[in-house]
């Protein structure tokens, strides 16, 4: 698969979503097409995530969209990681949809986000992955190669 | 006589590789000297003489390689991108379509590559008939207006008119000359406002409109370059997930047509 494809289907997704994205989306930054910026935050009340803006940065391969993309929140003064069983304090995503099993290449940035939007809207628990302290120390793996262990499911 | 044209051949990829292709398209040369019945040999000469924008002896290479065996994909392939330049449009889309045939066929590998091809004659196409329409249409235009203006002077000239009528004519001519100047300017922006792509004709994976699409079990139908790709790593549908094997595809023919037929008076879409 050539570069050019993950480059089309870029080109095209950000023309789409430049004109349109659902309300609590925003695109942060874009300059290539390599990595993206993304804001997210939930909109209903749950009190874990209310009145935060989280930062997602997408990295997508020459292979995009038929390889997922690599998505981890980032921590900044104004950006905290949000709080999840299965997101780890570094940022690092849990969610069988951005793994190689559970990705699809019809999903795009765009449902990526309303996705993630989701995972934290269904969410009550106020708690970290088990094992968060050991995995941020010793992880050295890229976020879209570990093979997640999706030991519960209705989270 | 074969093995050496074959050691040539050896060492011209090697420079090909290496972007000489002036040096590849001579070791390609000696070689079909030493072997011209190799069919292989002129493709690959087309190939060097492709990069070195020769496009007249990509056509001849290729039209004797499809003497010799009239299924090369490469031939078709290459003679689709020579005919391009040429402004030779209806020949180029002939043998990219011919290449993607071939491609499907045998499985080949660079489907996604022909179906881009593909794609690209016809926007060319669209683009070069497109301007020729603007051209006819605002010559026309000129014409019109000429005509308009000598049919006024003419009135203007008429001895039985009197001096006070005369403004009444020129601005009879001058609102008829308007109002056919706002009905090309209609003609004009309507043209330029068809710009948006039906969902039915986009692929969900590439996002770009479909030339051969594969409905799926689910009734879904993709791009097949697209479809194979993502089937080649993972047998799965995209949808449901359910297992999908690559022989379980068929081709949508009726959108198929709807697609070739939205892109004949929509090349800009290629594009969108």
């Amino acid at each position: 698969m050539s570069i050019q494809f993950a480059t089309k289907r870029l080109g095209k997704e950000l023309q789409k979503i430049q004109n349109y994205l659902p309300p609590g989306i925003e695109l942060v930054s874009a300059d290539n097409f390599e990595e993206w910026l993304v804001d997210i935050r939930v909109l209903d009340e749950n009190p874990l995530y209310k009145g935060q803006i989280y930062r997602l940065k997408f990295k997508f391969s020459s292979s995009y969209p038929i390889e997922p993309p690599e998505v981890v929140f980032v921590k900044l003064a104004d950006r905290p990681i949000p709080m999840h069983p299965h997101i780890y304090s570094n940022g690092i995503i849990c969610l069988d949809l951005l793994g190689h099993q559970g990705w699809s290449p019809v999903q795009n940035v765009e449902s990526v986000c309303m996705s993630l939007q989701s995972m934290l809207t269904g969410n009550t628990k106020n708690e970290r992955p088990p094992g968060d302290e050991e995995f941020v120390r010793a992880n050295r793996l890229r976020p879209n190669q570990i093979d997640f262990y999706y030991h519960d499911n209705n989270v | 006589m074969a093995n050496k044209a074959l050691q040539l051949k050896e060492e011209g990829n090697r420079y090909f590789q290496a972007g000489d292709y002036v040096s590849a398209e001579a070791l390609y040369s000696k070689a079909l000297i030493a072997d011209p019945t190799n069919s292989m040999l002129y493709t690959n000469r087309a190939m060097a003489r492709l990069k070195m924008e020769l496009w007249e002896s990509v056509i001849a290479d290729c039209s004797e390689c499809l003497k010799l065996s009239p299924d090369s994909f490469k031939a078709h392939y290459y003679l689709a991108q020579a005919h391009l330049p040429l402004h030779n449009y209806d020949d180029a889309l002939e043998h990219a379509l011919k290449a993607h045939e071939i491609c499907v066929k045998t499985g080949d590998k660079s489907l996604a590559a022909v179906t881009a091809l593909v794609l690209r004659c016809k926007k060319e196409r669209w683009d070069y008939m497109e301007k020729r329409r603007r051209r006819e249409h605002s010559d026309l235009e000129s014409e019109v207006l000429v005509l308009m203006e000598r049919e006024r002077d003419e009135a203007l000239t008429d001895p039985e008119l009197s001096d006070a009528e005369k403004p009444e004519i020129e601005a009879e001519w001058a609102r008829k000359i308007e109002t056919m100047r706002t009905v090309f300017e209609k003609a004009r922006t309507n043209s330029d406002k068809r710009r948006d792509v039906p969902d039915w004709a986009i692929d969900d994976i590439s996002f770009g409109i479909m030339v051969d699409p594969v409905i799926t079990k689910t009734g879904k139908s993709y791009e097949r370059a697209s479809i194979m790709e993502h089937l080649r790593r993972q047998p799965t549908d995209p949808l449901t997930r359910e297992p999908l094997q690559i022989s379980e595809l068929r081709p949508n023919l009726g959108l198929k047509q709807a697609c070739a037929e939205f892109l004949e008076e929509n090349g800009w879409a290629v594009d969108w």
